[in-house]
Order: C-alpha cells, then structure tokens, then sequence
C-alpha cells in the first residue's frame, strides 16, 4: 500500500512542480514585480490616453473576434449535431482545421489578398480593399476564421450532451425550429458563451495577427516595448492590464463551463436529427465557410508562392529554421505529453473543489498572453549564474512549449481519463499491482487514442508558436515561424508564402492522417443513424 | 381509410438487422384506454414512438381520427400536428424551465392568447394537485411531483391521444399506487383516448379497457378487461 501511494506522490508531485515552475512561476514573477518594481505605476498606465486607446483596441478585438467566431462556429456545430449530414465525420475534420493554422500565416493570405499589390487588386485591376487590409475589423476576420471551429466543437458537443427526449418532448407539441430556440440553445448555451469567452482571450492574446495587420494592441506593445524599445519594466507594466484581463474572462469561461471542460461523453438519450429539413442551407454554408477559411488562405499563398524562382533558394536561408522548428516541436510536445498525462489524470480522479480549482486554473494558465509568457520567462530566467546559462540555449524554447500547452494538454487527458473506470484501477490493486504498473498496463493504453491526440495537438501547436518563442529565442536562433515574422518585410512575398505553406503542410500531415483514418472507418448514413438508438435505447425498444 | 382514433395497420420496424415491430396491428376506439403488454425489447417503445411520429415505419400505415399520418418510410403529419400528448419513461422535463413554463410552451406552441395560456395551465396543474408547485423547477420537485408535472404537460394541449411510456417505471409501489389510481381518475375524466405502455400487470388491471400483449414485435393477444365491461 506503501508503495502505491509514494510511486503516485512522487511522479504526480513531480509533474505538480514542473507545472509550477513552467506555467505558473513566470506569471507570477511578472505580477510581483509590477507591484514592487516602481513608485505608483498604474496610476501612470491606467490614465495614459495611449493606455486606453491600446484597452479599447484590445477589448474591441476579443469582442469582435468572439462574436464572428461563434457566429459562424455555433450554427456549424448546430448543424453538426442535430442534421444527417453526409460524411459527417470528414466534413467535422475539414471544418475544424483552420483552428490548427498557425493565425499569422492566415493573416499573411490576408495581406497577399486584400493589399494594393494583392489578389483582389490584380484580379479586378482596381484597388478596392486595401485601404481595409491593415486594420482592426481585418485583424477580427482574420481571427475569427481561425477561431470559429472551437465555438463550433463546444456548440456540437454541449448538443451531443443534451438527452434527445427533452428534445423529442418539445417535438410533440412545436415545430423543429421552435424547439432548437426554446429548448435545445438555452441548454447548450452556457458552452457556447463559455467558448466565446476562451475565443476572446485567445484573441486578445494573440500577437501574430495585431503585428502583421499593424493593430496596436496590448501584446504588440508589450513586444515592443521589449524588443524594440529595449524597456523590460515598460514591458511589464503594459503586461499586467491584459492579464488581469485575460486572467478574469478565463475564471469566468472556467466557471460556465464546469464540468464540462473534462466530461465529453454522450447523452444517454437519442439524438433526434430534427433539423434534416435544413439539410441542403447547411451543407452550403459549411462549403462557404470552408471555401472562406481553408481554402482562399491556402489558394492565395500557392499563388504568391508560385512566383518564386527556385525552391532551394527559398530553403537556402531558412533549413536551419526548419530543422529547428522539426525538433524543437517533437522534443517539446513529448516533455509537454509527459507532464501533462500525469496532471490530467490527477485532474481525472480529483473530486469536488479541487477538481474544479485545478479547471480554472488550466484555463487561466492556457489563457495568459504569449508575450506576457515571453516577458516572464525571460524576467524570471535571464540573470547571472545557472539560471543564465539556461537562458541562452534551446531549452527555453521548450520551457516556452511547457508554458503553454501543459494545460491544454493535461485538460484534454483528464477528458480521456475520466473513460477509464476507477474500479479498472481498483481491480488492478487488489490483484497486487504498484500504481506505476497499474497506470502503464491498465490506464494509458486505455487512453492511447487520447496520448496520440494530446501529442499531436502539443505537436501541431509548438510548431507553429510565435509569441513566446520570438521573445526567449537565443540570439542567431529562429524556428521557422520566427523566420517568417522577421523576413516578411525585406524578402520576396513569393518566398515568404513558400515558408508559410511548408508550415501548413507539416501542420496538417497529422491532420490528412486523420481524415484517412476517417473515411476507412466510415460506415453508411443509416447504420450510424438508426444502430445508436437501438444501442442507447432503454428496454421496450 | 380508419376511422378508429388510432388504427396501427401492419406495421413493421427494423433497427439494423433487429426486427422491433413485425406486422404490427392495432386498433383504438374514441375514449378507449389500451394498456400494452410486454417485456422489455418487445417493440411496445417502438411502436408508441411510431404513433407519436418520432420514428417512421418501414412499413405499413398509421391513422389518426381518419387521417393517415405515416406511411411507409414516410411521416405524412409531423409530430407537433398529431394532437399527441406524450409522457416518456424519463419524463423529459425541460430543466431550464419552471413547471409553468413547461406548460406553457405546449400552448405557446399552437399560439394560445396569454390569458388563456395562463387559466389552462393553472387547470392543468389543479387536476394533478400541484398547482401550489407552479414557479418551481424541475430539479426542485419530487420523483412523484415530477410525474404529475409530466402528465399536466401531456394533458394541458387537450390532445387527442394520451401516449404514456411506463411512465411510473421508476416510482416506488406506494407512490406507484396512488399515481396509478390518479391516472385512472385522469383518464376517466377528461375521457381521452389514451395507449399506455408497460411490463406491470397491475398497471393494466386499473388502468386499461384493452389489454395488448406483445412478444418479439407481434401482438401476442388482445382482451377487454373488466373495467371496459362495467364501462359498457
């Protein structure tokens, strides 16, 4: 007994205090130093115009970004759940992949396709959005087209969790658009805010778009006050606004959500596809959608990126950011992988309050600003000493990598956990095994599916990170995200499209791996309409 | 054509490779309550979801009151224009709605004017004597106060057809019992035409006209019972 709870204390405790160092440490070395480092600085912050107007913009973009996202993602995930679509499972992966394009690179289609030199421009030999290409509402389409598919797969799930015969009740007496407004909406609802809500945070806590598009907003100030301006303590205090920010608005999308950030399983009930009469509006609006937020980013960069002379004069100058790039993110989504499965299953198991804690703060953690992330790390790790040699190798990449995807991670495994039965477990120990033993023989190959996932994800994410990775970056290193931020001003766009489209490609490899898996497993519309309620139905069927 | 309030006419359900209904038949006179008989997998589930139009048969036809509302894979009438009043298994209540408001969308539904939503619903919610429970919700109320809130909101549209699922599966026997005897009460006196489903003989011997039994998705026998005798 013993050694069942030492082995768990010991490797949970472990990942615990990575967690702590990597993702909490540094947030918390910034707010402590805000606090003590001057004489009344938000007093000074909070009343500079220039503050307030980088607080409107910023607020404006979350705002924005969340409204167009769910917008658009919430009627998808309606039409997900409740309507026979065909190949549902492919058109499920196809809308959802833009989510994984890194948002600068979408922002780059943007510039080569509304710009006085761009697509719109050539075509119609008039110059009629380039006037819009730089700019706020630019920054919120760009965003919003990324971010849409996480309003969408909370919209299709919360439905998923609804028992049909709520819905069936109110089909007895109203017609079927009644009752997605009156009943099946108001209970999805709080996902579908609490989505909006994550969306907005991502979004305010976006650099990449704001930088490229030229939106002044918190995090491209706090880059420059730091890159540019060589100002640390500026930086700092510009930081500490949006992270209250961020902080606040993810505590409230954590609360909303509950729960249900790690239960994901089904409703007991049928799922009525009582929206089929809609069927023909919503396959044409997914097919807009994707046209728009998959494939004219993905046409416009092949087409920029047809101009380029030769493909080894493109990868000349940027192979070492590639291979960089290729490493830094296997190495870091497996660290990441190997703290997050042991938070995520003690996440899984915690009951009450703590687990709920533990929620909020994976939410809270995940929704902390890249170059706030950036600055406390560097604030944290940059001084004399072991904590200096550190500071100057690859290694801070990866403490980038942990800083950031651990709780996405560790939310997503303490999901797949929650499958495993406890009593598997229990059963394992009363047959004599040690918890290592029950945890690599009984747990995780019950969760291989979600491992394999997790890892992806991490892998996907790392690959295409910008904000932190600019900041901790040691001098002469880049990966291939920092390589296309800093060549697109003084490189040929036709090279720059060449970079941002290899990175799409190692970014969707995993994801057309998927689809494959998909379309093998796919099984005919009837089947997977009429078995499930035969299955899930309760007895007199 | 049927002129029966509800005529089920060899009707036939599959689920995959499972057969739920098989050459099913039924009719039910105007007023008539018919208690259907059978273990659990007999098609009984099935077979009143078919009339309530949340399934459509493979085959066969279903009448309502002379109207055909389903044919072969075919829903002629929507579920919402059937004139059903559906009380499932599990109730079903909206849980973001108080038990006024529950019933209150029934009526919404067909566009009933507000003060008469309002005497409808108090009606409905005075024959199952709950209405002192009117601004609670669902999660608020007993399991025996949760039937009644089920049934005022099955009833309160004044339907044609009262379709009850077993829905006292889940109660105790003495709750069972009075909801049981309430349920006659109900029945008698709004005089609807009413199909009940359950696996409980005891059930049958207060609440039915007509006793159905099914086995394997057949009509096994059909008999008047007792009650039907003294009606008569």
């Amino acid at each position: 007994m013993w050694r069942w709870q030492s082995s768990r204390t010991a490797v949970v405790g472990v990942a615990i205090v990575v967690f702590g160092v990597c993702c909490l440490l540094p947030v918390g070395y910034l707010l402590t130093m805000s606090l003590t480092g001057a004489d009344g600085p938000y007093a000074a912050v909070l009343l500079d115009a220039r503050q307030r107007g980088l607080l409107y913009n910023t607020v404006l973009l979350g705002t924005g970004t969340a409204l167009l996202a769910t917008a658009i993602g919430a009627p998808l995930g309606v039409a997900l759940a409740r309507i026979t679509l065909p190949r549902k499972a492919l058109f499920r992966l196809a809308l959802g992949a833009p989510v994984l394009l890194p948002p600068y690179v979408v922002g780059l289609a943007w510039i080569y396709f509304g710009s006085s030199r761009g697509l719109v421009a050539t075509l119609l030999g008039r110059d009629l959005v380039s006037d819009w290409t730089y700019s706020l509402p630019a920054a919120i389409l760009v965003l919003g087209l990324v971010l849409y598919p996480l309003s969408m797969l909370a919209t299709e799930v919360a439905m998923r969790r609804i028992d049909g015969r709520l819905e069936e009740a109110a089909l007895m007496v109203a017609p079927p658009g009644r009752v997605l407004w009156r009943i099946t909406l108001p209970l999805a609802a709080p996902s579908i805010v609490g989505a909006a809500l994550v969306i907005f945070v991502i979004a305010v806590s976006d650099f990449g778009v704001p930088g490229l598009l030229r939106v002044r907003v918190y995090t491209t100030e706090v880059f420059t006050a730091f890159a540019a301006l060589y100002d640390f303590s500026r930086a700092m205090l510009v930081a500490v606004p949006l992270l209250l920010l961020c902080l606040a608005v993810a505590a409230v999308a954590a609360a909303l959500l509950g729960e249900r950030l790690v239960i994901t399983r089904r409703s007991a009930g049928t799922r009525p596809a009582f929206l089929d009469a809609w069927r023909r509006p919503a396959v044409t609006g997914a097919l807009v959608v994707l046209a728009v937020a998959l494939g004219l980013p993905l046409a416009v960069l092949v087409r920029e990126a047809l101009g380029a002379t030769s493909l080894s004069a493109v990868l000349e100058g940027s192979g070492e950011a590639i291979a960089n790039s290729l490493l830094l993110a296997t190495v870091g989504a497996t660290a990441v992988l190997s703290v997050a499965v042991w938070l995520g299953y003690s996440r899984a198991r915690a009951r009450g309050r703590i687990g709920q804690v533990a929620d909020v703060l994976f939410v809270v953690v995940f929704a902390v600003p890249t170059t706030i992330v950036g600055v406390g790390l560097i604030g944290l790790w940059n001084r004399p000493g072991v904590l200096g040699t550190v500071y100057g190798t690859d290694f801070m990449f990866l403490l980038a990598y942990l800083a950031r995807f651990v709780p996405v991670a560790a939310l997503a495994l303490a999901a797949s956990t929650r499958y495993v039965p406890l009593s598997h477990e229990e059963a394992a120990a009363v047959s004599g095994a040690g918890w290592l033993r029950t945890m690599f023989r009984i747990v995780l190959p019950q969760i291989r599916l979600g491992l394999v996932a997790a890892w992806v994800i991490s892998f996907v994410l790392a690959f295409g990170e910008l904000g932190v990775s600019i900041l901790v970056a040691p001098p002469g290193e880049a990966t291939l995200p920092i390589r296309i931020y800093t060549i697109i001003a003084n490189t040929p766009s036709s090279h720059v499209a060449v970079l941002a489209l290899l990175q799409t490609l190692v970014i969707f490899t995993p994801l057309a791996l998927a689809a494959l898996g998909a379309a093998v497993s796919l099984r005919p519309a009837t089947c997977t309409q009429s078995v499930p309620s035969v299955i899930e139905g309760r007895e007199g069927r | 054509m049927s002129t029966a309030a509800l005529a089920v006419t060899n009707v036939t359900k599959r689920f995959g490779s499972h057969h739920a209904l098989d050459g099913v038949s039924l009719d039910v006179a105007t007023g008539d309550a018919v208690v259907i008989l059978g273990p659990s997998g007999c098609g009984k589930t099935t077979l009143l979801r078919l009339i309530a139009g949340l399934e459509v048969p493979d085959s066969g036809e279903i009448w309502l009151s002379g109207t055909q509302v389903a044919g072969p894979r075919r829903s002629m009438v929507a579920s919402h224009q059937r004139g059903i009043g559906f009380v499932f298994q599990d109730l079903a209540l909206w849980p973001h709605l108080t038990v006024e408001k529950n019933l209150g969308f029934v009526l919404e539904s067909v566009k009933t004017p507000r003060a008469e939503r309002v005497r409808r619903v108090d009606e409905a919610l005075k024959l199952v004597r709950i209405e002192t429970l009117s601004t609670r919700y669902p999660h608020e109320l007993s399991g025996g106060e949760q039937q009644r809130v089920a049934l005022a909101r099955a009833v309160v549209g004044q339907p044609r057809l009262l379709l009850l699922d077993e829905p006292l599966s889940s109660l105790d026997q003495e709750l069972r019992a009075t909801l049981r005897a309430e349920l006659a009460r109900l029945q008698r006196a709004l005089h609807v035409t009413t199909v009940y489903v359950t696996h409980d003989r005891d059930d049958a011997a207060v609440l039915a006209d007509c006793v159905v039994e099914m086995r394997a998705g057949r009509i096994a026998s059909v008999s008047d019972t007792k009650r039907k005798e003294e009606r008569e």
